[in-house]
């Protein structure tokens, strides 16, 4: 197996794109990969697209042949990827193997989503077709639903509360803001969502305990990469960054038939796969992207991957651990929280901005200082289908 | 009343209870199963409030939780309730089957949970 790094990135401002359609946004941020990856007119081997929903929001499918066509990479071997909100980290692994193997040199992975096409209802609804078709959907059960349940029982397990969860909120609010990629670039604070009478109107319940902020936006976005041999990559102008390591686990479809439904068995295995490969510990890494889709998430996933003990993440979001100039600074980004969370964008857009801070490109208010190891959590289901990313910065 | 329309499946040979229906058993593989329906009352395992909900459904609000039954069957129902101000973890249910969501003008039937504490 070759060791594979990145050569290119490219993301689009994500948000309220109503001007642009679905293939407009996967080839505006293949283009800027393209470029960034120095490939100019150039082509590639092969092209892998992250998408949940074309099919069922766009009635488009197909939507890699047409991508490729779109941007003239023809003949290149291209497929969707969809694998629910992990989409976009289930691209970058097909893409991750491809070069690999050896079977394929240069490769795009673009992930992409248009959800404000239609409307709140239509949205919860296309998500919500994830769950369980026979025994979870027909009850009407949205993924802040599945969320909210799970909440509520981490609430009385670890003794997390809403002063945790806003914690959470404020801290990738305000990093949002700082992020020119960000769906929500508005810094909130804690009288506006918790302590006025104001907040009972700002932040009201989507699913109990969880509030609006607890939430991701729902969001139209595209990110990209460019995978290439980390030999080829170390001989273009910018740092190479080395997918070190990956993991990828499966967990029960219902949340009903977990031993422990406040364990995120998959979260942990895919997590230690990928610092196994690496040859890396959890205090190794120097910054995360974790799937916070909601707040109780950024949380649970800290504790799952290995940052904190179990019941400690919490009240280390609460200390300041996880902010930038932390013990390890999560979602410095804004996370999907403020980034949003195009769902078959979301796990390429991670491993973008994991790029960009081991890269050190970043403005000194958003870099992590001398990162050279970091950390991606893509959580598809409510946690039936996870993958992460252990990206190096690699010294040329 | 209308009886309880779901059926679990217990694995032959280690006892696991599923629901809902897996091929092979989640923990010793076996694909024997025997059909068993859910029995008794109904602990309320967890619950939320669902304020946005999805198209298809023409209201305010819905209470959604998981419950699990004497003979340890867990399933996913709604629950009959006006807020989740009366209801706890652990609290007993009662399961009652009963229209959950109509689909081109059918009603679509399935668990409903009623608090009985």
């Amino acid at each position: 197996m070759r060791d594979v790094a990145i050569i290119g990135v490219g993301m689009i401002p994500f948000g309220r794109r109503d001007e642009d359609s679905l293939m407009d946004l996967l080839a505006y941020a293949s283009l800027k990969a393209l470029d960034d990856a120095g490939l100019g007119d150039k082509s590639v081997n092969a092209v892998y697209v992250g998408n949940m929903g074309g099919g069922i929001i766009q009635h488009q499918t197909a939507i890699a042949s047409s991508l490729v066509d779109r941007l003239s990479l023809l003949p290149a071997a291209a497929e969707t990827v969809e694998n629910g909100p992990a989409s976009g980290g289930s691209a970058v692994k097909n893409g991750l193997l491809a070069v690999a193997s050896g079977y394929y040199d240069y490769v795009l992975v673009v992930g992409g989503e248009k959800m404000r096409e239609v409307t709140g209802w239509k949205a919860t609804d296309f998500v919500s077709t994830m769950t369980h078709p026979e025994v979870e959907y027909p009850y009407g059960v949205t993924l802040p639903g599945m969320a909210g349940m799970f909440t509520r029982l981490y609430m009385e397990k670890y003794g997390v509360t809403r002063e945790h969860l806003t914690a959470v909120a404020i801290k990738n609010q305000d990093m949002g803001a700082l992020n020119p990629y960000a769906h929500v670039e508005m810094s909130i604070s804690r009288e506006g969502i918790l302590d006025s009478p104001h907040s009972v109107v700002n932040n009201p319940p989507v699913a109990d305990p969880l509030h609006l902020y607890d939430a991701c936006p729902v969001s139209d976005g595209a990110a990209a990469v460019i995978l290439c041999p980390l030999e080829t990559a170390k001989k273009t102008g910018k740092p190479p960054v080395l997918i070190a390591g990956f993991g990828q686990a499966t967990d029960t479809h219902t949340l009903q038939e977990r031993d422990d439904p406040t364990d995120l068995k998959a979260v942990s295995l895919a997590a230690k796969q990928a610092f196994e490969m690496a040859k890396l510990k959890p205090a190794d890494i120097h910054v995360a992207e974790l799937h916070d889709a909601f707040t109780i998430l950024e949380i649970a996933e800290s504790e799952h991957v290995g940052f904190f003990k179990k019941g400690e993440g919490a009240i280390a979001a609460l200390a300041g651990k996880t902010k930038l100039g932390g013990q390890i600074p999560i979602n410095v980004s804004g996370g999907l929280k403020a980034r949003g969370h195009p769902v078959g964008a979301t796990g390429v857009a991670q491993v973008v901005e994991i790029t960009f801070q081991l890269r050190h490109e970043l403005p000194k208010n958003r870099q992590v200082k001398g990162a050279e190891n970091g950390l991606t959590v893509n959580f598809g289901g409510f946690g039936n289908n996870v993958l992460a990313f252990v990206l190096r910065r690699v010294q040329q | 009343m209308m009886s309880i329309n779901i059926v679990a499946y217990k694995c032959k040979k280690c006892g696991r209870v599923h629901f809902p229906f897996h091929d092979r058993c989640l923990a010793c593989k076996s694909r024997e199963f025997e059909e068993i329906a859910p029995k008794g009352n109904a602990k309320l395992l967890t619950y939320t409030t669902i304020f946005n909900l999805p198209w298809g459904f023409d209201q305010r609000f819905l209470i959604i939780g998981i419950a699990e039954f004497e003979n340890g069957v867990k399933a996913m129902g709604q629950v009959d309730a006006q807020s989740v101000e009366g209801l706890k973890l652990g609290m007993k249910v009662r399961p009652n089957w009963a229209s959950v969501r109509q689909q081109h003008g059918e009603d679509i039937y399935g668990l409903k949970f009623e608090p009985i504490e």
